[in-house]
């Protein structure tokens, strides 16, 4: 299970519909609450299904927001590339992601309206150094051109399998966000989704950004 | 989205809310499993519904084989009131709103939304219908039809909590010698079709709604295919605007209590307290504590 966290108007749903069904909606309804999305992808041979929680990022939704970060494998922790507050904002995120999940949750920082070059508020190496001194992926995305999208997702997904290979996940208990499937697949999930896909739709656009 | 197969009956004691269908349902299941482990002391009040487009002509939003579970519960169970509304998508695999037996036609529930209630308008949009509309503060409206196999009492049952929902309760007192009094879904005595006091009914509650109860318990038993799990429940700040409309009583043999039309503004209600007593009375009224729901769904 994974969870997409950061200030409103990031971006958070646009990458979790960009995710799930492969399309872009410039005007978005403010998330209240928790909405859900999911999505099969092809891991080291093996279907993984994501479920993903997409939460509210407007302050006076944040602690509600806290109650959910119980059980996640993994959080997406999203900035604005153009606007520094949300960027500002991220060490309060981290702190309550830390807070309130477990240790061992991977957490990638996204970067995302990479499209809007031109309006960029924060470099590129901020994000990254960021990263490297919180021990977080990085990604710098765009919801809108799809770039890096597959690879935000698909990468943290990895970095879990990764985990659960080196013993650091308890698959067998539910609680943590991982769900062995009925067959050989580690799911983080039960059961399929309207906006599931075949790995074979996967596409590759890394660097595209 | 997340999904869960639904199980096979399991033969418990179940209360006359799950016989209703609006206890321990297949939304209550999935929100209590390990999956998502959420309000795991709390009690859910669910029912299925068909979503309907907007009024005027009342169509069906998706093919008959989905059904959407609306239902509320509480963050905490000690809370004296709902503060949490879900949604749910159910695709039945065999025709409408099957009964099942077996894993292989047990039907699918999609999570779809979690929502604060205080961030969400109930209204009653068509009595006669049994449409709720259902609206965010982002102006997000569904038009939720109840699903024809629920009896009318659940209906009164949802018309009762958005009572609740804008009034409050009388008591919300967390003063354990004070005998709690409201229930939504009443306890049937074990040797007869004997009801509750009506003092155990919420203050609007009018005749009429009390043998609607009763004639639910015993019209009831197409829900009882979901297992039973007595829970505790309950909110604080259940600030939701409501408005009652479309209540054409003269034309319905069930009169609802309050068939006015009340419009309160969203952010009014939002500043509703909960605390407030209508009849301040009702403490030294004292009654059986109802079903699951009831008993833990509306106090302490």
């Amino acid at each position: 299970m994974y969870i997409i966290i950061g200030d409103t108007g990031v971006g958070k749903s646009c990458l979790l519909l960009q995710f799930t069904d492969k399309r872009f909606q410039p005007v978005h309804d403010l998330t209240i609450g928790v909405e859900f999305g999911a999505r099969m992808v092809n891991i080291d041979g093996k279907q993984i299904k994501l479920q993903i929680w997409d939460t509210a990022g407007q302050e006076s939704f944040r602690s509600i927001t806290r109650s959910y970060y119980r059980g996640a494998a993994g959080a997406l922790l999203v900035y604005d590339i153009t606007r520094r507050e949300t960027f500002n904002h991220l060490t309060s995120w981290l702190e309550d992601a830390r807070q309130h999940s477990s240790s061992n949750m991977v957490i990638m920082l996204i970067g995302n309206k990479s499209d809007l070059e031109s309006r960029r508020d924060v470099k590129r190496e901020e994000g990254e150094a960021f990263a490297r001194e919180h021990g977080l992926i990085f990604m710098e995305t765009s919801a809108k051109t799809a770039c890096n999208v597959e690879e935000a997702f698909i990468n943290t997904a990895k970095e879990i399998y990764r985990k659960i290979q080196q013993g650091l996940f308890d698959v067998h208990n539910e609680a943590n966000g991982i769900k062995i499937g009925p067959q050989q697949c580690i799911s983080t999930s039960v059961g399929p989704s309207a906006s599931q896909r075949s790995s074979s739709e996967i596409g590759s656009n890394s660097g595209c950004c | 989205m997340s999904k869960i197969r639904g199980l096979p009956p399991e033969v418990r004691e179940p209360g006359p809310g799950v016989d209703l269908g609006v206890e321990d349902g297949l939304l209550c299941q999935l929100i209590h499993s390990p999956e998502f482990n959420l309000f795991s002391d709390s009690v859910v009040f669910e029912s299925n519904f068909i979503q309907v487009t907007k009024p005027g002509s009342w169509m069906d939003v998706y093919e008959g084989s989905t059904t959407v579970i609306l239902g509320v519960t509480s963050s905490v169970p000690s809370l004296p009131l709902p503060n949490v509304l879900l949604m749910a998508n159910v695709t039945w695999p065999q025709g409408q709103f099957s009964t099942w037996s077996s894993p292989d036609c047990a039907p699918v529930v999609t999570l779809s939304r979690i929502l604060p209630l205080k961030f969400v308008e109930l209204q009653i949009c068509d009595r006669l219908q049994r449409i709720l509309r259902v609206r965010t503060v982002t102006e997000k409206i569904y038009y939720l039809r109840l699903h024809e196999h629920h009896p009318e009492a659940v209906f009164q049952f949802w018309i009762r909590l958005v009572k609740i929902l804008q009034k409050g309760l009388s008591i919300t007192t967390k003063d354990p010698r004070i005998q709690f009094t409201h229930c939504l879904v009443p306890k049937m005595s074990n040797s007869s079709t004997e009801i509750m006091p009506e003092s155990s009914l919420l203050p609007s509650a009018q005749p009429s709604e009390s043998f609607m109860l009763l004639t639910a318990e015993q019209t009831s038993g197409s829900f009882s295919n979901i297992t039973g799990r007595p829970q505790l429940t309950a909110d604080s700040s259940t600030n939701v605007a409501i408005k009652i409309d479309n209540l054409d009583s003269s034309k319905t043999p069930l009169r609802v209590a309050s068939p006015v039309s009340l419009k309160i503004p969203m952010r009014a209600a939002l500043s509703h307290s909960l605390w407030e007593q209508e009849n301040p009375d009702e403490h030294f009224l004292q009654a059986p504590v109802a079903s699951s729901l009831g008993e833990n769904f509306f106090g302490p």
